[in-house]
Formats: structure tokens, C-alpha cells, sequence
């Protein structure tokens, strides 16, 4: 074994025990290069997401040196040509709809209408190749037809090379600098598929009144899908937990008899069947989730790591803690606000109050975006080795 | 306590009674103006629901959508009455930010308690903000953020208000907004909940 093999295997050590809830040599911390790297390269957000090679170029140049443990990934999320191949409404990325420097967002529209729901249910893949991607994509309006059937062939085209790309600068970067990825594969909860691709945050919360059993159905109906999301995407692998950005959950959307109603049923039924693999969700709980707490502590033991954004993170730990893993500390204000020595004590604090007996990573909170300052970013992973040696 | 059976019904996000109230009043003589502030009693009714914890977003956007429906049959017939506003309040969501269920939120509530709101929509310039305060002469403006990145362009657009010279207040929303932020870009207010818009305005306006 050559030195960064001995690296990612330690590492890799760290981060599986800390999985779970064991006590490794040191707290590992996650790190993640995101959109602030753009202000001290002298390029744009828009060349970042365009060009993947000139990001990952950034990233490469970036990773010597840096001793952290769980890697999130560089500045490109997605690559945008794809979405530009088939004409996709779904985002407005760098200098297409927004700023050249601003970052990419969603455009949530009610793409599935109220009268959608029963065809949905009977079939969901279906629907959605007939129907949401013709609503999505303009040149896919006319399905079958000359252009739409070009579009698709170069939107599929473009997904593999760009997931051909990545995977080779991760493979490059395991070996080189010895890191360890964070996750694979990628799944969401059945209710936030519904609430944030198809029916909209406006439409699902009226569904909620108005059409509530229509709602549950198409939960129900989505489920499989998302247990298959997580484990195929990830080809199979188990080693590592699935990602799953969580958004409708958080407080105060929901009342508590819609969260337990509609919410969390197909949630946790997709957790299960997760688990029931062998795979095991990063449970990213955007935003404050501190009143879900003890329904979330019904979850099988370890089948989540538990992301703290804004929840209380006292409580996560009293409630969660020695069952489920927990990732976060670090609010993403302070990262932009804050200062070294700031960054720096407030790692001290996290340690003292949360690491204690293990079962916990260093992260940011919530997604570190453009607004944060690289000192800080790196003063939070040199804080994490300072204080971290338990 | 609420006594009015369309307050009451507004308040307890009975989509179908409401309908039924407003065409029924509205056959029967009661004044347009009339009805539309028995809806803004029962929509005030539910923003303190929500304050103490009873109601949740789910709740208020719902009853935002009852209002807006029962709106789409009464604002014709407001023309002409004298409708009076408690004042002129400007909102917007700040430039690069496309997010707007918290402003619409809280847009939504500040109408309800009476005030003329200019909502300038999503991914709004300084330029625009800054027009439209000057037009509305607006003692107050209201500044949305989701997105950490796009933070500092709220401090731009703040900045750019101050050197215009204008004196209106600011106050500013969103999911990571706190002290710190408030702080750095140099607003006068900032709001946690979605109530707080209408709190902060009522004491600006002394309303």
C-alpha cells in the first residue's frame, strides 16, 4: 500500500465508524469545494458550470494539502448542457436566466396539474415520460417526433459524458490525494418529489385540503421508485450512504398531523427499504427539523446519518444521538460572517457538545455557497484536526 | 374573539363558506368594502394562529389562497369606494434570488392587515427598488433572501438606497437571516417569522 492508500484506508475508517455511532482516532469533517471558490480563480460561475474540466481542474489544484477526511464534491452540480440539450424550464443557471455569477435555481411550477393525479398514481413512469417531460422541456413537447427524439438522444448523451467525467476526476482524486467520497447515489422523500418537482410547494400544501387522499396515493406510488432511486443510482453500492436533500419536512410548513399524515409515512417507508438493502440514507434536513425529532428517532438504528442545518443541535444529539450518526455543526452564516479565530472556537464548542462519544462529522449546516470566505472554510478543517484527537 | 361568520370562516380555512358568505353579502347589498374587511379580520385572526404556534405555513398559504380567490370577485367592485391603506410598503425579492414563497407569504398577510403593497416580484435590481420607493414614496421596504449568496446583493441594493439619499426603513427576510446578517448589510429590521412583516409595519406606521 503506497502512502495515500494508507491515507484513504484511514480515512475511510473514520468516516465508516463514525457511520456508526463508534469512536474513531479523530472527528472526521466533510469538506466540500463550493461556488466561493470562483471569487479567487478569476473566472465566472457560468465558465464553472460550463466548462467541467476547468472545474475540476480548480478542485485538483485545490485538494494538495488539505487534510480532511469526507469529500463533498467541487463547485458543478449539474452540467448545464444537458438541461440546454432538451430545451429544460426546470433551472436558470449561470448567465442563462440569471447573472453570470449568480448560482443556478430551480423554477418551481405546478408542471403536474390537480387533474394529473389519477394518471400519475396508475403509473408514474409512465406519466412522466408522456406527460412532466413534454411539460419540462420544449424541445421535447411533440414526444416521438423528429426533434424530440433527437433531443432526448443528446440529453442522455450528454448525461453520460458529464457522469463519465466526473467519475474519472473522482477516481483521479481518491487516488492522488486520498479522500473519501461522501455518498452514492441519490434519492429524495416521496412528498418532496411531489412538492418540489411536480405539483410545487403552493399546489401540494392546497392539495393538502383539498385533495388529501390524492396526495397520500401518489406518495404511496412513489415510494418504489425512490427505494430503486437510491440503491441503483449508486450501482449497488452500500459501503456508502445515498444522499437525499430533504425540503417540505422542515418547520414550519407543515402541522404536525399533516407532517405525520403525509409526510413522514412514505419517508420512513423509504429509509426502510433502504435499509432493508443495506443502504443507508444521508438524511439532509435542510432547514430546522427540531420538532420531528422523536418521530424520526422510529427510524431502524444507524439507517440515516442525521444532517443538522438549523435544527437544534442539542437536541438532535439528546434525541438522536448513539442511534443515528450525525453530520453538521457548522452554521453556513458563520463561514460568510465570521472570522478564523471564530470559525475556530466555534469547532471547539461543536466538539465539546456533540463529538463527545462519537457517532458525529464536521460539515457546514446547510450548502456553502458563493457568499463564503475561504479562510473560514479552511479554518474550520484545520480547527477539526486541532481539537478533533479524542 | 371572531363574532363574523365570514371572519370565522376565512380563519378556519373554510374554502367553500367563504365563497358561499361573499355571494350571498353581495347579493344582499352588504357593501363590497365591507366584505373585504371582515376577510382581513379573519386573515389577521389567522396570522395570530400561526404566532402562537396553532397554525403553520400549510395554514397561512391556504387561507392567502381563500382571500385571493374571494379578491378576484371583490376588487372590481372596490373601485369608486373609498378604500382607505394604512400605507404604502415596497417588497421585493433581492436580484439573483428567484425565490418567492416567503415574500408571497408575507405580501400576502401585510395586504390583509391593510396596507397598499408594491410587490416588484423576484430577482428585483437596486434600480428597481429604488424607482418604485421614490413613486411610492414607501416609509418602509421589504427585502426577500433565500439563497446565502445572494446576500451581499442585498447589502448593494441597501447601500444603493442609502446613497439615493432615501430614508425609507428596511426590513428584510429569509431562511438564513439573523443578527448577523441584518448587521452586515445594514437593514433596520429583520424578521424570523412571517408575522413579524406585519408587526414591524404596524409599529413603523403607528397603525
Amino acid at each position: 500500500m503506497n502512502e495515500k492508500e494508507m491515507l484513504y484506508q484511514k480515512r475511510l475508517e473514520r468516516y465508516t465508524t463514525a457511520m456508526d455511532c463508534g469512536k474513531p482516532d479523530m472527528v472526521p469533517v466533510a469538506f466540500g469545494i463550493g461556488e466561493w471558490i470562483v471569487k479567487y480563480t478569476g473566472t465566472t460561475l457560468q465558465e464553472i458550470y460550463y466548462d467541467l474540466d476547468k472545474s475540476n481542474n480548480i478542485v485538483s489544484e485545490m485538494l494538495p494539502g488539505l487534510d480532511f477526511d469526507i469529500f463533498k464534491g467541487g463547485p458543478s452540480l449539474w452540467w448545464p448542457p444537458m438541461f440546454d440539450a432538451m430545451g429544460s424550464k426546470l433551472y436558470k443557471f449561470p448567465g442563462i436566466g440569471v447573472d453570470e455569477n449568480s448560482t443556478f435555481q430551480f423554477n418551481e411550477q405546478e408542471y403536474m396539474k390537480a387533474d394529473d393525479y389519477d394518471e400519475f398514481i396508475a403509473s408514474p413512469t409512465e406519466w412522466l415520460v408522456n406527460h412532466y417531460l413534454p411539460n419540462i422541456s420544449k424541445e421535447l413537447e411533440n414526444p416521438g417526433s423528429y426533434r424530440s427524439t433527437v433531443a432526448l438522444i443528446k440529453g442522455a448523451a450528454a448525461f453520460a459524458i458529464s457522469g463519465g467525467m466526473m467519475g474519472a476526476a473522482w477516481g483521479k482524486w481518491t487516488v492522488d490525494h486520498g479522500i473519501v467520497g461522501q455518498g452514492t447515489g441519490f434519492t429524495k422523500a416521496p412528498f418532496d418529489t411531489l412538492g418540489d418537482a411536480l405539483r410545487g410547494m403552493k399546489g401540494v400544501l392546497l392539495d393538502l385540503r383539498r385533495r388529501p387522499e390524492k396526495v397520500l396515493a401518489a406518495c404511496d406510488a412513489i415510494t418504489p421508485h425512490n427505494v430503486n432511486c437510491g440503491v441503483a443510482g449508486a450501482g449497488a453500492d452500500t459501503r456508502f450512504p445515498c444522499f437525499a436533500p430533504l425540503h417540505r419536512g422542515a418547520y414550519p410548513f407543515l402541522n404536525p398531523h399533516q407532517w405525520d399524515t403525509f409526510y413522514w409515512p412514505s419517508l420512513k417507508a423509504t429509509i426502510e427499504g433502504l435499509w432493508a438493502k443495506g443502504k443507508r440514507m444521508l438524511f439532509y434536513a435542510e432547514g430546522d427539523w427540531t420538532p420531528y425529532l422523536e418521530k424520526i428517532a422510529e427510524l431502524p438504528d444507524k439507517s440515516i446519518i442525521f444532517q443538522i442545518d438549523t435544527t437544534d443541535a442539542k437536541k438532535a444529539k439528546e434525541i438522536l444521538g448513539g442511534r443515528f450518526c450525525l453530520q453538521g455543526g457548522m452554521p453556513t452564516t458563520l463561514l460568510t460572517y465570521g472570522t478564523p479565530e471564530k470559525i475556530k472556537e466555534h469547532v471547539k464548542r461543536t466538539f465539546d457538545e456533540l463529538a463527545g462519544d462519537g457517532g458525529f462529522i464536521l460539515d457546514s449546516g446547510g450548502v456553502v455557497m458563493g457568499d463564503a470566505k475561504k479562510e473560514n472554510v479552511i479554518a474550520m478543517i484545520e480547527a477539526a484536526r486541532e481539537y478533533g484527537t479524542y | 374573539m371572531l363574532t363574523d361568520s365570514l371572519s370565522k370562516a376565512i380563519a378556519e380555512l373554510e374554502e367553500q363558506q367563504v365563497a358561499e358568505l361573499v355571494k350571498e353579502r353581495l347579493d344582499s347589498g352588504v357593501s363590497p368594502l365591507e366584505i373585504v374587511n371582515s376577510l382581513q379580520q379573519g386573515m389577521a385572526e389567522a396570522g395570530g394562529r400561526f404566532e402562537s404556534g396553532e397554525y403553520f405555513l400549510g395554514e397561512l398559504i391556504m387561507c392567502g389562497e381563500i382571500m385571493q380567490d374571494s379578491m378576484v370577485i371583490l376588487e372590481p367592485l372596490l373601485s369608486g369606494s373609498n378604500a382607505e391603506y394604512k400605507g404604502n410598503i415596497v417588497m421585493g425579492t433581492v436580484k439573483g434570488d428567484i425565490h418567492d414563497l416567503g415574500k408571497n407569504i408575507v405580501v400576502m398577510l401585510l395586504k390583509g392587515s391593510g396596507y397598499n403593497v408594491i410587490d416588484l416580484g423576484v430577482d428585483v435590481s437596486k434600480e428597481k427598488f429604488i424607482e418604485a420607493i421614490k413613486e411610492s414614496n414607501a416609509p418602509l421596504v421589504g427585502m426577500s433572501v433565500l439563497l446565502t449568496g445572494c446576500q451581499e446583493s442585498m447589502k448593494e441594493t441597501i447601500d444603493a438606497i442609502r446613497a439615493a439619499g432615501l430614508n425609507t426603513k428596511v426590513l428584510i427576510g429569509g431562511n438564513y437571516i439573523d443578527e448577523l446578517v441584518k448587521n452586515h448589510v445594514g437593514a433596520d429590521y429583520s424578521a424570523q417569522a412571517a408575522t413579524d412583516g406585519v408587526k414591524i409595519a404596524d409599529q413603523i406606521f403607528g397603525a
